[in-house]
């Protein structure tokens, strides 16, 4: 419904002004604080009642040359890109299935995959570990890529359905009538008219495993480290290093925030598991 | 399909047996002993009463920020609603920016924000209120994770709860002003049945994560002071980190979240897919 009457009362519409930008404010001010205090020497960032203290990047220096953050990075981008890529091989081929077979039990089917998304990854991650202990995984980019397989593929088979659901069945029946198998058929009408969809799917796939935090806190120790779980490093003993961590954290939620707002028309789909096309 | 079926039915298969034994992290897998339901009689019998402690708020947890995260973002996605202005994209974009920083250092940056001593906000409330609060202490820390996933969570609903309200009808409201319903008439009989699949959704979506919170709680207080805000996954992760190592009771409790967040999903889902 859209109401795109203006309101005529001008002390409604200034109330109404305030309370958006209030709650705006209140959204953004952690973020807005942190590349404050990310911005700030030690002595600065324990004195918060002093709005304009010197701008130092000395946080940066640290934190890229002391602490080596671009070896989490690296660890990071290499386990989003290929859970990524398997999920949504793996994932568009079986949601077309879903999309456009027909067998009983189809709708049971799906949703009980959408049920993996409500899984808890505390009561997963143990046995993980310990199969990750039996063959000899722990600490590896592999076993990550496999943990985030698991709840990344449910998240792309039900948004791609949507997608593929939402193309015209006409056109694929054409291909048919010309000859075309159903592979033929999947790889040249299909894939490239759901591209649009698959690359948001991709960004949010990235994003849930560059967010994820328990699997990764839990089955990685020294070589496998990726930037959430950075933050367990600067919990030291002499008091926490809040300038590096929030150096920290503005290098790590900036790509994210980048391809969150590039995929900003498919965000509520995204967010519901395609569930609510808005 | 089959890789998914196998990850999620290997590892629950995994889990049930490794519940049953008295494995401790770092021993050979021939040294645990089947010890059958032990484990559970344990759990339930009451000899362990942080386990019940943590199903409490836990539950406690769901609810409230259930609830708050609904009502909340039902009102601003009205309030969006109620009027259109021309900075409205930049409004939803910073809704996203909860949603899509990385939960465990948006969590750290509150655990500086609400310190007692040199936090953000005692210095905000000192100065409007001369009001002094140590948040994370015993009392406090239950609700600043409340807040801080309210803060996080409510812009979620929001989103959500927009996009159904854009995409309504207009003629129920039509033939409702003209029978002259006033505007909580319309709230009450139009807007909400209308939007209860959605409503039902989010409702699943948002209990479900709440239940399975961990980051957050996590980094904020580690399940301290004491054992106040120990959540369940916190509770699993306590029982079978490097200093306890009691895999076998860890995956106990891990299979009793995992019936608890089965029975509410199945139950939700149920209820959202007989609406239409």
């Amino acid at each position: 419904m859209k109401t795109g009457r203006r309101q005529k009362n001008p002390l409604v519409r200034i109330f109404k002004g305030c309370l958006i930008f209030l709650i705006c404010f209140i959204i953004l001010f952690p973020f807005l604080w942190m590349i404050l205090v990310s911005l700030r020497n030690r002595v600065d960032i324990l004195t918060p009642g002093k709005i304009f203290a010197p701008i130092s990047f000395i946080n940066y220096q640290t934190v890229i040359k002391e602490n080596q953050i671009f070896a989490y990075f690296k660890n990071s981008v290499i386990v989003a890109f290929f859970t990524t890529v398997i999920s949504l091989l793996l994932g568009s081929v079986a949601a077309y299935g879903f999309a456009r077979y027909n067998w009983k039990k189809r709708e049971d089917r799906a949703f009980w995959i959408l049920s993996q998304r409500f899984l808890p990854a505390m009561a997963v991650v143990i046995p993980y570990f310990l199969m990750g202990a039996l063959f000899k995984l722990l600490d590896t980019q592999l076993l990550l890529v496999i943990c985030y397989t698991t709840f990344n593929m449910p998240f792309t088979i039900w948004m791609m359905r949507g997608f593929i659901e939402d193309l015209p069945i006409e056109l694929e029946e054409a291909a048919f009538v010309d000859g075309c198998t159903r592979f033929q058929t999947l790889r040249k009408i299909v894939l490239p008219l759901v591209l649009p969809g698959m690359v948001a799917t991709a960004i949010f796939c990235m994003i849930n495993s560059w967010n994820e935090f328990v699997f990764a806190n839990f089955l990685t120790s020294i070589n496998a480290k990726t930037v959430p779980t950075s933050v367990m490093m600067y919990l030291s003993i002499s008091g926490v290093k809040w300038g590096e961590m929030a150096a920290t954290g503005v290098m790590a939620v900036l790509p994210v925030l980048f391809f969150a707002i590039s995929v900003q028309k498919y965000m509520i789909r995204g967010l519901t598991f395609g569930s609510v096309k808005g | 399909m089959v890789t998914m079926a196998f990850l999620s039915i290997v590892s629950t298969v995994f889990l049930v047996l490794i519940s049953l034994t008295n494995y401790q992290l770092g021993w050979k897998f021939g040294r645990a002993k089947f010890v059958g339901i032990k484990n559970f009689v344990r759990l339930f019998s009451g000899a362990d009463p942080d386990f019940w402690h943590s199903v409490w708020i836990s539950l406690l947890f769901m609810v409230l920020a259930t609830c708050i995260e609904l009502i909340l973002g039902f009102l601003i996605a009205m309030l969006l609603n109620s009027s259109e202005f021309k900075l409205k994209p930049l409004v939803i974009g910073i809704m996203i920016i909860p949603l899509a920083m990385t939960p465990s250092i948006a969590a750290q940056m509150w655990k500086l924000m609400l310190n007692a001593e040199y936090g953000v906000i005692n210095e905000i409330t000192q100065k409007l209120f001369n009001l002094k609060i140590i948040w994370l202490s015993k009392d406090m820390a239950f609700w600043s994770i409340l807040i801080v996933d309210i803060w996080q969570f409510t812009p979620f609903v929001t989103l959500i709860i927009y996009a159904g309200l854009r995409s309504m009808p207009v003629d129920p409201y039509e033939s409702a002003e003209m029978d002259g319903a006033n505007k909580l008439q319309i709230l009450f009989f139009i807007t909400i049945p209308m939007m209860r699949k959605l409503i039902y959704l989010t409702i699943l979506l948002r209990a479900i994560d709440a239940l399975k919170l961990f980051d957050t709680a996590f980094v904020l207080t580690q399940g301290g002071p004491g054992n106040a805000t120990e959540f369940l996954s916190l509770h699993i992760f306590r029982l079978a980190n490097a200093q306890n190592g009691l895999i076998g009771r860890a995956a106990a409790t891990a299979l009793v979240l995992l019936a608890i967040v089965t029975i509410i999903s199945n139950l939700l889902i149920r209820q959202q897919r007989k609406e239409v």
